[in-house]
């Protein structure tokens, strides 16, 4: 019983979702419109720039590890 | 029954119409999403499956991200006009009745006891002479002032002129002139979302000063600060205000008012709202304001 996702497979998924929720809140516009989903686009840009960052994290660990292994 | 148990029996399904009011249709769903991508998860280790595992995962984190995104309360436009309307409504015949003429002073925090309130000053006749800071400070209390007549009033954007300096973090009477309007455009269209555009523009005036009897110099004042919002969610306010005249173009509409409570708390001089003109449709709006000098 273990996970089935490796390291790098969790930063390329961070990475996608990453980008995909950046692009979302840079074009979501601040006019709603007529919709029952209501959308608070700075904390949609908080999570975004939280993955990001993630994605950066592990970006940082890998650049760490090839340097080490050197 | 007795009657405190009466009591606790209403209070009870007061607190489960709440809970249940809570439960709307989006949350219903973040919430099956969260349970479905955690079932899968733990499915996923259990069977050693990475496409479970990915689903779970997609699963688990749009269920979270819909769940914290989706927790703002929106009212609709329609509720702000219909409220803001009457008081506006009422001051400005209040105004008429007493025969009103003079145009409305927003007042610097030095006028003022509590620099974090604003006051405007209305006088009776046009023309007066605007009271010393002693003098107003003195009469702060009273809603209409003697000698001379003239009315001290809340405006009608001091709340709203609050909300944005809350949301900017700072009193604007820490914030200098020319930074109010980076700080103004921010707050209007990225934080609160008032307007989908704002633009400030301090216009200079020429004032001629006489030096001897055939020469005068040309100075030039910066003094009026022109304000042009478009798209503002009070577009409809603005539009029925403008048949008030005591409002529209003296105290000013409540996203003018804030403007003005904003610009006079800046530059730490009374401020007037000079004229302000908007488009047909109320989707433009164009505010001009003057320092005065005293």
């Amino acid at each position: 019983m273990n996970f089935p996702l490796s390291f790098w497979d969790i930063s390329l998924w961070l990475a996608v979702t990453a980008i995909i929720l950046l692009i979302t809140s840079e074009l979501i516009s601040p006019y709603y419109g007529k919709t029952n989903i209501l959308i608070n686009k700075k904390r949609l840009n908080h999570t975004a720039l939280a993955m990001g960052i993630l994605f950066l994290i592990t970006v940082a660990i890998r650049i760490y590890g090839i340097i080490t292994s050197l | 029954m007795s009657k405190n148990k009466k009591i606790r029996t209403v209070q009870a399904s007061y607190k489960t119409r709440a809970v249940l009011h809570k439960i709307t249709p989006t949350r219903l769903v973040s919430v099956f999403l969260l349970a479905l991508g955690l079932i899968a998860l733990a499915f996923s280790i259990i069977y050693t499956s990475s496409i479970l595992a990915f689903i779970g995962l997609g699963l688990t984190f749009w269920g979270t991200v819909t769940l914290y995104i989706a927790s703002e309360k929106y009212v609709k436009q329609t509720l702000l006009n219909s409220i803001i309307i009457p008081s506006l409504s009422n001051l400005n015949q209040i105004l008429t009745e007493l025969g009103y003429q003079g145009k409305a002073v927003y007042l610097p925090p030095k006028y003022l006891k509590d620099p974090e309130t604003s006051k405007v000053y209305i006088p009776k006749n046009k023309n007066t002479k605007l009271p010393t800071p002693e003098e107003i400070q003195q009469k702060e209390d009273k809603t209409f002032l003697k000698n001379p007549e003239a009315s001290l009033i809340t405006p009608p954007g001091t709340s709203l002129s609050k909300l944005l300096e809350q949301t900017l973090g700072t009193s604007f009477t820490k914030v200098k002139l020319e930074n109010l309007q980076k700080n103004l455009s921010k707050l209007f269209i990225e934080d609160l979302e008032i307007a989908e555009d704002l633009e400030i523009q301090t216009k200079p005036t020429e004032v001629a000063q006489k030096v001897a009897d055939s020469i005068s110099i040309i100075q030039l004042k910066n003094d009026t600060i022109q304000v042009k919002i478009t798209n503002s969610i009070y577009d409809g306010v603005c539009k029925e205000a403008r048949t008030l005249t005591h409002i529209c173009g003296s105290i000013g509409c409540p996203i003018c008012s804030a403007i003005a409570c904003a610009i006079a708390k800046a530059s730490g001089k009374p401020v007037t709202i000079e004229k302000t003109e908007s488009t047909e449709d109320g989707k433009v709006i164009e505010a001009y304001y003057r320092i005065i000098e005293e």
